[in-house]
């Protein structure tokens, strides 16, 4: 269909795509038709329907520096109590109180959103788009971000806020040993927030492969979309774990289902399992972006290339998958036997070997290059000072038998905050100072940041260095006096001090942007003559990045050379003649052009639906359960409403995105952005089923509790009805390959039989799910079964609409490849999980 | 200039010999962690000491570099090395302090909001309870059994061994050696609630077993 | 395509004998184990799940091509991690007590 002129040629072959240059235009007419398309809409209202990644990319970054700067508020409230030892400063439960909210707020609010906004802001811009994939997904994740964080800060301000430490060990955290909502807070706060980070994974997925500029394959793009690439896929990977456990603690808080008691066969452990599954990864979910950020700044800095290309992208793969046999590294001390201690302590100790070839390959390019102490360059030299220790503590905590006299003191929270300071703050600081004249358009004012980072390095090795001491002359984690031992008040004194200077450094290093962003000069195209498209654009950037769409011409040249070409029109899809945002995707692996999407502009409902979610929240967190389910009901009205903007409606013919380069747009191409989109997120559904599968096998295994009840599978009329709902969902998903009217109103009516046959399983099958923990997730398994099979009905419904209203048929698909992958999805689901249970009923 | 250290020097001395004190070990498993302790700081001294000197040398003109030394060198097989000597130095300290089938005194420890319950065999073979003091013999390996009655606690005694938590539900194992008589401290180390930094307690290592107690106590 | 499935391959085989051992290692400690540990036995179950995860190596380093352009080094980077990942994270079955 489409008349593309591209040669698609060997892998390897030095062009594999080669687009007409396009006739060059005027720049500023090209400016002001891009704007009216592109720009967000006037005033508050704008910033409410801003859909746009720099708008929403900064403003993530802007609310995690304020969240990080309540989280450093409070961890001077804990050094305030610790600098004396029997401080009277604050009471214990409200001590308890801030130094888990302190390391929630750092790890949900600060440092997650911190790297997603990095990533929204810039990866459009390195890789040479207009925009992320799905504009409105990347609004609705910032408004679950605010709000989830509102409703945990809300609840500090009221005394109310979790206690439990950031980690929320039950039994500690169970509803026996911790009335009140703080538990809930926590597990209903950052799993609304967590939202935003599955988001933003699927989505920055999506960006990385589907719309680089045309013709920079994989194994050419800039090392920063590498890392994101990795990191997204450990965050689909790694949230889930968390996802399930919080949902998991909340049901049994909630609903009294025991999968965490004891006495009915829970096991406390299974939440520490599920929680380091997700809390070890996170740490280099972290890293990486961070270290992306530095493999591209130290080249700059060094005017050079980065050394060991391929071995940096090696190292990276083998981050993300290692990093994800560690976690048991955090549960060291609970009795594992010392064999599999051992697996976890020889691949915790494998892991150091990538991040070597990391710092190693930074030092060899600087080693080629000449260095320049620029200020992204001092944050530079500050990672490593910083970074290298903790990297060295890390490998230390590794080996078991020191892991058993350090673990849980302060030896650890050195350690942690030589990594995540060192690994992550130090390089974030380096990027807001590289990238900050392409934010502002300005130059910043000279000698001010350099000052703050000389006091943030004195305050934070004065503070944490000795901390290591502290530890090992045996001061535990998370006590608030210490009358009987003399000997850890001077060093914690010191800590104490050096924190209030770190603080005052960090004040430093916000007065110096806001300085900048107010008084600062106008700053030159291109300041430090980058050879990356990011720099390859008007400064501050417009919302639309590029006039014209950058293509192979365009790659691995100096910015400054492809800056007029691009904005006079030359690359591809030049301007926004059609009135509509329009980008260019490519394929994931050699980026050759596919077609054209056309984006959703300005609009408020990813507000109004995150609202609607909070609502939910709100009320699940005020126990008036009945009223949260039918607050599910405006959510799914605005999800459909939704979709409905998504409609293949307007002109639908072909684009000429450059001379003899014909592409359909993306209602009619075989591979869509929301096709590949689905697929992330399906990963990330898989993994949520893997975590439940994993706890039903863990406390069938290893758990040593009462024995469960004879399970209700064993009946007859169970077989049955499990039969009878095998059955429906094969015909479903044989009927959601029909691409007619008739099909999808079959996969409605046997989606809805499936849900009625489960309703009666449960009303007259199911075992009670309060009695015995293994009955508890299997009803746990049967949800998430069901609640598929709601959604598929609620996608086979979309997809007879939009026959009914016509919009659809062969060519153009709308809504019905994502209800056929989804339909799939649920049966194969379905049928292991059936599978599974009787198995583990008969077994 | 002696004075000003003379002071933070004295309070490094009194404070590695300090009852919780994790660098004055009291008996051969604290003691074989404390040598891994020393060999480490020493490697990651050098180590740190390196990476800052490459970093210097840096900033001198830009040189024709090996690539693959970096990364494959540096990178892979310098950390290898390095990195399997010491997994191997862990697990071989890992092993040696295991606890295993060899007579080793047995001994109870229950963890609860907010104190421990310790028990140990006395004269006549029944078992003896005691309030946050436990009770071991000097010079002989103790096992301690270690239970929790209500949430996740943890046992230390930082001179004799490192940690091991009290989960409910589990009796988890860990092994004390305490080379001479004498009294220990030890702490709850997971945060465990509102009292969690008053969860202290007390090891007394008896020259003769099962101790006297009648006399212990006057 | 291939070349993306060849790259992480070898990474997957350490993800699946990790898993495989590990779980083995837990069903093994649970059921069987007496009070002195692993029985020889069960610790040669361990070693053969092990050896069976480097086993697969052997026809994924088969596989490989010869070159220098990044997409022919991928692959044998990506299969050369999961190899060492797999002995190195696994060999304490050899060796290490157990339950």
């Amino acid at each position: 269909m489409s008349d593309t002129t591209y040669a698609a040629t060997e892998e390897g072959s030095a062009t594999a795509v080669d687009i007409a240059r396009n006739p060059a235009q005027r720049a500023l007419p090209l400016h002001r038709e891009l704007s009216r398309v592109w720009a967000n809409d006037k005033g508050l209202w704008g910033q409410i329907t801003a859909v746009s990644h720099t708008t929403l990319g900064l403003r993530f970054m802007a609310t995690a520096f304020v969240f990080f700067a309540i989280g450093g508020i409070l961890s001077m409230l804990i050094r305030a109590q610790l600098a004396t030892h029997d401080g009277a400063f604050l009471d214990t439960e409200i001590y308890n109180q801030i130094f888990t909210m302190h390391g929630s707020i750092m790890m949900f609010l600060f440092a997650i959103p911190m790297l997603e906004g990095l990533a929204i802001w810039l990866l459009p811009k390195l890789l040479g788009t207009r925009d992320m994939a799905f504009p409105r997904l990347t609004s609705l994740g910032y408004w679950c971000y605010l709000f989830g964080g509102l409703i945990m800060l809300t609840a500090l301000l009221f005394g109310v806020a979790p206690r439990d430490g950031w980690f929320m060990y039950t039994p500690l955290s169970s509803a026996a040993h911790s009335p009140g909502i703080n538990a809930d807070v926590w597990l209903l706060g950052v799993t609304f927030v967590e939202i935003s980070a599955i988001a933003a994974a699927v989505e920055i997925t999506v960006t990385i492969l589907r719309q680089r500029a045309p013709g920079m394959k994989l194994t050419q793009m800039p090392l920063f979309a590498w890392y994101m690439l990795g990191t997204s896929a450990m965050m689909l990977v790694g949230f889930p774990p968390l996802i399930a456990g919080s949902i998991l603690l909340e049901l049994e808080r909630a609903f009294d289902w025991p999968f965490f008691d004891i006495a009915r066969g829970g096991d406390p452990l299974l939440w520490q399992h599920l929680f380091w599954l997700f809390g070890h990864p996170e740490v280099y979910i972290i890293f990486l972006p961070a270290a992306g950020a530095m493999s591209m700044i130290i080249p700059v800095m060094c005017r050079t290339k980065i050394l060991g290309y391929g071995a940096i992208v090696a190292a990276v793969l083998g981050l993300v998958f290692l990093s994800f046999g560690l976690w048991v590294h955090h549960m060291f001390t609970v009795g594992i036997p010392h064999m599999a201690l051992a697996f976890f302590s020889a691949a915790s100790v494998l892991v150091a070997v990538p991040t070597a070839v990391q710092v190693f390959a930074w030092i060899g390019t600087m080693w080629k290059g000449q260095p320049q102490l620029h200020l992204p360059m001092y944050h530079i030299l500050g990672f490593f000072l910083t970074f290298v220790m903790g990297g060295l503590t890390g490998v230390m905590l590794a080996i078991v038998p020191f892991n058993w006299q350090a673990h849980d003191t302060a030896f650890v929270t050195a350690h942690l905050h030589y990594v995540l300071i060192g690994g992550f703050v130090f390089p974030m600081m380096a990027a807001v100072t590289y990238w900050m004249p392409l934010i502002t358009g300005r130059s910043r004012i000279k000698g001010l940041g350099e000052t703050a980072f000389w006091v943030i390095v004195i305050g934070f090795h004065g503070t944490f260095f000795i901390m290591h001491l502290t530890g090992l002359l045996g001061m535990p984690r998370r006590i608030d006096v210490y009358p009987d031992n003399p000997e850890w008040i001077w060093l914690n004194l010191t800590s104490s001090v050096f924190s209030f200077v770190l603080t005052i450094g960090f004040a430093m290093f916000a007065l110096d942007l806001l300085l900048q962003i107010t008084l600062g000069k106008r700053e030159k195209r291109d300041p430090w003559a980058a050879p990356t498209l990011d720099w390859a654009m008007p400064m501050p950037s417009p919302n639309y990045n590029y006039a014209s769409l950058p293509t192979l011409r365009h790659l691995d040249r100096p910015a400054r050379d492809v800056i007029m070409p691009l904005a006079r029109g030359e690359g591809a899809l030049p301007g926004a003649p059609r009135g509509r945002r329009e980008l260019l995707v490519t394929r994931a692996i050699g980026a050759e052009p596919d077609h054209v999407a056309i984006l959703p502009g300005n609009t408020a409902l990813p507000l109004v639906l995150a609202a609607s979610i909070c609502a939910f929240v709100l009320l699940m967190l005020a126990s008036l359960y009945l009223v949260a389910a039918f607050a599910l009901i405006p959510v799914a009205a605005f999800i459909w409403l939704w979709g409905r903007g998504m409609s293949p409606v307007g002109d639908l013919s072909p684009v000429e995105i450059a001379p003899g380069t014909i592409l359909p747009v993306h209602h009619r191409a075989k591979q869509s952005l929301g096709q590949s989109g689905l697929v992330a997120l399906l990963v990330a559904d898989g993994t949520l089923f893997g975590s439940l599968i994993f706890g039903l096998a863990f406390l069938s295994v290893v758990t040593q509790g009462p024995a469960a009840g004879i399970a209700g599978a064993e009946n007859f009329a169970t077989l049955v009805g499990i039969g009878i709902i095998a059955a429906l969902l094969v015909i479903a998903a044989w009927a959601a390959r029909g691409m007619t009217r008739m099909a999808a109103m079959i996969g409605v009516a046997v989606n809805l039989a499936a849900i009625l046959v489960l309703i009666w399983l449960k009303w007259t099958q199911m075992d009670d799910p309060t009695g015995h923990a293994r009955d508890a997730l299997r009803a746990v398994v049967a949800g998430y079964v069901a609640l598929h099979i709601i959604v598929a009905t609620g996608l086979a419904a979309f997809v007879a609409n939009q026959h009914a209203r016509g919009e659809i048929d062969q060519v153009t698909r709308g809504a019905h490849p994502a209800w056929r992958a989804w339909q799939g999805f649920t049966a194969a689901t379905a049928l292991l999980a059936m599978v599974i249970l009787l198995a583990q009923a008969f077994a | 200039m002696k004075r000003v250290f003379a002071l933070p020097t004295a309070l490094l001395v009194a404070g590695c010999d300090s009852p919780l004190s994790t660098l004055a070990p009291a008996g051969p498993v604290a003691s074989d962690i404390a040598w891994l302790w020393g060999v480490m700081l020493v490697g990651a001294g050098l180590i740190t000491a390196l990476v800052i000197v490459l970093i210097i040398l840096a900033f001198r003109r830009p040189s024709e570099t090996n690539a693959r030394f970096w990364t494959h060198g540096m990178g892979l097989w310098f950390s290898m090395i390095v990195l399997t000597l010491l997994l191997g130095a862990g697990l071989w300290v890992g092993e040696r302090i295991q606890p295993r089938d060899d007579e080793a005194v047995i001994v109870r420890a229950h963890a609860f909001q907010w104190g421990w319950e310790f028990s140990h065999e006395g004269p006549d073979g029944d078992m003896i309870a005691s309030s946050d003091l436990l009770h071991i013999p000097a010079g002989r390996p103790v096992d301690v059994l270690i239970t929790a009655e209500d949430v996740i606690h943890s046992f230390w005694v930082p001179r004799l061994a490192g940690k091991m938590d009290a989960i409910p539900g589990r009796t988890n194992r860990t092994r004390l050696v305490a080379d001479s008589p004498g009294e220990y401290d030890g702490l709850c180390a997971e945060f465990c609630g509102l009292d969690h930094a008053f969860m202290r307690f007390s090891v007394q290592a008896h020259e003769n077993w099962p101790p006297d107690l009648s006399e212990a106590a006057q | 395509m291939r070349w993306l499935a060849l790259t992480l391959a070898g990474p997957m085989i350490w993800a699946a004998a990790f898993t495989l051992v590990y779980g083995m290692h837990g069903v093994l400690c649970a059921g069987v184990a007496g009070p002195e540990g692993l029985s020889l036995t069960a610790r040669l179950v361990l070693i053969a799940s092990w050896a069976l995860g480097l086993a697969a190596f052997v026809p994924l380093f088969m596989a490989l091509r010869e070159g220098d352009a990044l997409t022919d080094r991928l692959p044998r980077y990506g299969t050369w991690i999961g190899l060492v990942a797999t002995i190195y994270t696994l060999f304490p079955t050899a060796i290490a007590t157990s339950c």
